[in-house]
């Protein structure tokens, strides 16, 4: 048998070496085991726990951690080279283990998720690159199961969001097969695997490599990717209006929605940033009469959340921006702020692959038809939205207030994306602050 | 396979190679300007050499040749430029001397205006072929059913004066449809598919299935009535002629077209149209998803049936099938992009169409000889042919056979100036630049590449009848997927093939982790590769790159 008793002293180094630690701005005080279980008694042990993380700034955060233990003398393939994987020793009744990271483990892998979706028989595992907030792994290039790492009280917005989808019958989305919960927290949700599939980033970097190199115009060249962002759009709408339908509406409230940008304006650190003409942008906002519904969104709606497969276009990852709290991923939005996400993305991706072409960047044409190439495929992905049939019901109706809503969230997330650059990346920094400058120059 | 045939193999279409060959433009015996049966018989060596299990004729009938042979005047005899019945007989047995087989077009739905068989319908009202032709008192009867022509056609009835009666034509105006509730028509063409199998022939290719029956109230495209009489065509060749083919075109969406193969009990084979296009859009979009897509929502076909794939011939994709809502991707990607629009509906040779790029030509024909399906070659595409637009519609692509840098194209000695169509003369596809003598002299032409990977293929015949499954890869510019064959000793013959579809060098990483263990060898030069492993198989290609491996178990 084993007791958290060896392994809780073991987290504070292991714990800030994760990707999914999401708290190097803080420094960790003391770390405690919440909740201790073994799933599997023999060897290789599985158990699972969950650590309660505080900070010096008085803040907390709960992790999520299956962990595995093999005999000390065993040297297994597939920890080769997973040393941010390890924890450390222990000593169990059976002998001196090596303890890590579970999910590494393909047959403690396969362990867990028989315990969350028992009726699904699988035999291949294949773990999945770690994101920020949770891990995932694939099971027979059919299943693919997701464990949070950073634990809340109440629903996950991401399982929440997809059992709603699916309720509605919203194919789009990698359907829900099993979730596991404990105490009105989510644990880990099991889904369809979407086989075959093509990250939406990956395919707009495809498009423009070609654009680029035969410096054609984006919507003559072989690599047009405007019919793939309309049907994207098209797409959007149908989940947003599947949404509304599932979780309801209630009217936009312009005023609300002002006052936080504004907020967030003012939080942000980014003193390159004209926060007057900014706020006045914001200001528009106001005395719109209809401005729309408010309802639940993505809320983190980019191109790698989106993935085209064999059957069009599917959305991805509903657990909103992983560095808002939970109260405030759940909270209701205009579903314009979903769009103005994935414009914004379309910026990125234009200007990501343009970096990849190294010095001939800074070519003129270049940059003109990067910006075309984002134009473009902005207006295929707007039209494809608008044009789908209900959604008139959830923006507003006239064309100039929809335009003002958007172009509000659109700065709004460029503003959120300088103070994220200038303290991660400044080197990226340039992107979102020529969206804001555009976007205040050109007011509509 | 070449040199001889196994005549107990019935199900010798769904591993054969197909080779769509127009009598006219091929090769020319007695000097008189245009190809005959003849000049194709001497020239079967070459076919043979290239590998060939199949020549498909495209129609040399009695015409008076308004729609290149597609009206026919007489079911029974051969257009006298190429030649008659007794060449037609002679150029099966030598074909199948050399272990080739020979199947035709044979035109069901309708007969030339100039048929004797209409010419005594058309005259009264009561005469013995007056029911053979669908007449009508009124043109507005079966308005659903569309105008396939429409530049040139009004409607589907055009109006005869000597019996005061419109008749039906789905076509041009001077190709009134038969009138297959007669049940004496019905018997007739009976007699018309026996007579050619008769002489040797070992199947057909059936110009346009679907309207060969009306009926009130729908659009007279694939009834019931059509479907039954294809299956009675059927049961009389299985019972009299058992190991002949029918291979139907049916210029439908998928879905539909499979009805064509009934419960095995219809036809044979079936074209799939979509799939050509698409590779062409794959290439311009660089990604497989063009591709997977068509190929996902592409039924499973019946036993014992296959399907015949093509990259050119001489019919092209229209849009005209494509309106549903669900076939919304070709409208939004096929309408708005210049290059597709300039080209569809427009009959171009591969090459052209590829920019003359031997890379994507390459590309294309390992796609189309590992896909589920006979592959179906058009003569000319082996050499890397071009087309002639200034001639017209489908006369662009059926320009003389071009056989040596001499006179003619070395097709005919007749004068230039009788020649039935001038051979290509331009710069790049021309005659001097591109012939079967230059490309056989050249080790490294088009031609010996072709050849050589039709050899590959008949070696593995996974290729033709294997199961097909599309691999999961990240990346969009590759197209990967296993074709699985159980063979007769019990061990399963699996072919890997990866494709790069992008111009550009391209990486990919495949999920193959149930193949474990096995060693892929490159199928044409027999290179080991590192044997699959538990992680994803690690590939990379070059510039519209592709390999075909056979996986081996490991040791």
């Amino acid at each position: 048998m084993i007791s958290p008793d060896g392994i809780v002293s073991l987290l504070p180094d292991f714990l800030p070496r994760q990707r999914w630690y999401g708290a190097a701005d803080r420094v960790l005080s003391s770390v405690s085991v919440n909740s201790f279980e073994v799933l599997r008694e023999e060897w290789p042990m599985l158990a699972w726990l969950l650590a309660d993380a505080e900070f010096e700034d008085g803040s907390t955060a709960t992790f999520q951690l299956p962990v595995g233990l093999r005999p000390l003398e065993q040297t297994e393939r597939f920890l080769e080279g997973k040393g941010r994987s390890f924890l450390g020793d222990v000593d169990t009744d059976d002998g001196p283990a090596l303890l890590y990271d579970a999910l590494v483990d393909p047959e403690l892998a396969l362990a867990l998720v028989r315990h969350i979706a028992p009726d699904e028989d699988v035999t291949l595992v294949r773990p999945l690159n770690v994101e920020q907030s949770n891990t995932s792994v694939v099971y027979d290039e059919r299943l693919i199961m997701k464990l949070f790492r950073r634990v809340a009280e109440g629903p996950n917005p991401d399982v929440e969001m997809t059992e709603a989808l699916a309720a509605e019958g919203f194919e789009h989305i990698s359907a829900p097969v099993a979730a596991w919960r404990q105490d009105g927290r989510d644990l880990a949700v099991v889904r369809q695997f979407l086989d075959g599939g093509t990250v939406g980033w990956a395919l707009a970097l495809t498009s423009l490599r070609d654009v680029y190199d035969s410096r054609i115009d984006p919507a003559e060249a072989g690599g047009n990717f405007g019919p793939e962002a309309g049907r994207l759009g098209t797409i959007t709408a149908e989940m947003h209006l599947a949404l509304a339908r599932s979780l309801g509406t209630e009217p936009g409230d312009p005023d609300a929605w002002a006052t936080t940008m504004r907020t967030n304006l003012s939080r942000s650190r980014a003193r390159a940033l004209d926060a007057s003409a900014i706020a006045a942008a914001y200001e528009a906002l106001r005395g719109i009469e209809d401005p729309g519904r408010a309802m639940r969104i993505h809320g983190d709606y980019h191109l790698g959340q989106t993935m085209r497969t064999n059957e069009g276009w599917y959305i991805l990852d509903f657990e909103g921006e992983p560095a808002l709290p939970l109260d405030e991923r759940r909270a209701l939005s205009s579903p314009l702020r979903d769009v103005a996400g994935m414009l914004r993305s379309f910026h990125y991706a234009a200007e990501v692959a343009l970096v990849e072409r190294g010095p001939s960047a800074n070519d003129d044409e270049l940059r003109s038809l990067g910006r075309r190439w984002e134009q473009h495929v902005s207006e295929a992905f707007i039209e494809g939205y608008c044009a789908t049939e209900g959604i008139d019901a959830l923006v507003p109706g006239d064309d100039d207030d929809r335009r003002r809503v958007l172009d509000a969230f659109t700065l709004s997330k460029a503003v959120y994306e300088v103070g994220y650059e200038l303290a991660h990346r400044p080197d990226w920094a340039h992107i979102p602050l020529e969206a804001v400058h555009r976007l205040i120059a050109s007011p509509r | 396979m070449p040199g001889s045939i196994d005549w107990n193999d019935n199900r010798w279409y769904q591993r054969a190679v197909f080779y769509e060959v127009s009598v006219r433009g091929f090769a020319d015996s007695n000097g008189d300007g245009t190809g005959d049966l003849k000049g194709l018989t001497e020239k079967l060596d070459y076919i043979e050499w290239l590998g060939v299990d199949c020549l498909w004729l495209l129609p040399f009938y009695q015409s008076p040749l308004r729609d290149g042979g597609y009206d026919i005047s007489d079911f029974f005899a051969v257009l006298p430029g190429y030649g008659d019945v007794k060449d037609a007989a002679q150029l099966i047995e030598e074909a199948h001397r050399r272990g080739i087989r020979v199947i035709a077009d044979m035109v069901m739905n309708h007969t030339s205006d100039q048929h004797p068989w209409f010419q005594e319908s058309r005259q009264s009202r009561d005469n013995p072929k007056a029911d053979w032709y669908v007449w009508s008192d009124d043109d507005q009867r079966w308005s659903d059913a569309r105008i396939i022509f429409v530049d040139t056609e009004p409607s589907n009835w055009t109006y005869e004066p000597a019996r005061e009666q419109y008749y039906w034509h789905r076509f041009f105006h001077h190709q009134p449809d038969l009138n297959y509730r007669n049940p004496e028509v019905a018997d007739a063409m009976l007699d018309v598919v026996r007579f050619w199998l008769d002489l040797g022939l070992d199947g057909y290719r059936l110009d346009a299935v679907p309207y060969l029956f009306e009926r009130d109230g729908t659009n007279g495209e694939n009834l019931d009535e059509t479907h039954d009489y294809l299956k009675r065509i059927r049961r009389t060749v299985d019972t009299e002629f058992p190991g002949r083919v029918l291979l139907a075109e049916a210029n439908q969406w998928p879905a539909d077209v499979v009805e064509y193969f009934g419960d095995s009990d219809e036809c044979h084979m079936c074209f799939h149209f979509p799939l050509m296009p698409r590779m062409f859009m794959a290439v311009r979009r660089s990604q497989r998803y063009p591709i997977t897509e068509i190929l996902a929502q592409t039924p499973d076909i019946p036993d014992g049936c296959q399907w015949g794939v093509f990259l050119r011939n001489h019919d092209e994709l229209t849009l005209e099938m494509v309106t549903d809502e669900e076939r919304d991707y070709m409208w939004a990607e096929y309408a708005t992009d210049p290059l597709m629009r300039r080209n569809i509906g427009i009959s171009r040779r591969l090459f052209p169409l590829l920019d003359n790029d031997r890379r994507i030509a390459e590309l294309f024909h390992a796609l189309l000889c590992s896909m589920p399906g006979s592959p179906v070659l058009y003569y000319g595409d082996e050499i890397g042919m071009g087309d002639n637009l200034y001639l017209g519609d489908r006369d662009g692509v059926r320009t003389p056979m071009q056989w040596t840098p001499d006179r003619n194209a070395g097709f005919s000695k007749a004068d230039f100036a009788q020649l039935y169509l001038p051979p290509l003369m331009d710069p790049v596809y021309g005659y001097q630049a591109v012939n079967v003598e230059g490309e056989t002299r050249n080790p490294s032409s088009f031609l010996h590449w072709l050849r050589r990977l039709l050899e590959i293929r008949r070696e593995h015949p996974t290729l033709g009848i294997g199961t097909f499954e599309v691999l999961s890869a990240e990346n969009p510019s590759v197209l990967a997927y296993l074709r699985r064959l159980e063979m007769e000793d019990g061990h399963e013959s699996i072919v890997l093939c990866i494709y790069n579809v992008s111009r550009f060098a391209q990486p990919v990483e495949l999920m193959m982790a149930d193949l474990a263990g096995k060693v892929p060898v490159e199928m044409i030069g027999r290179v080991p590769f590192p044997p699959i492993g538990e992680l994803p198989y690690f590939v990379t290609l070059p510039p519209y790159g592709f390999y075909w491996f056979t996986l081996h178990d490991e040791g």
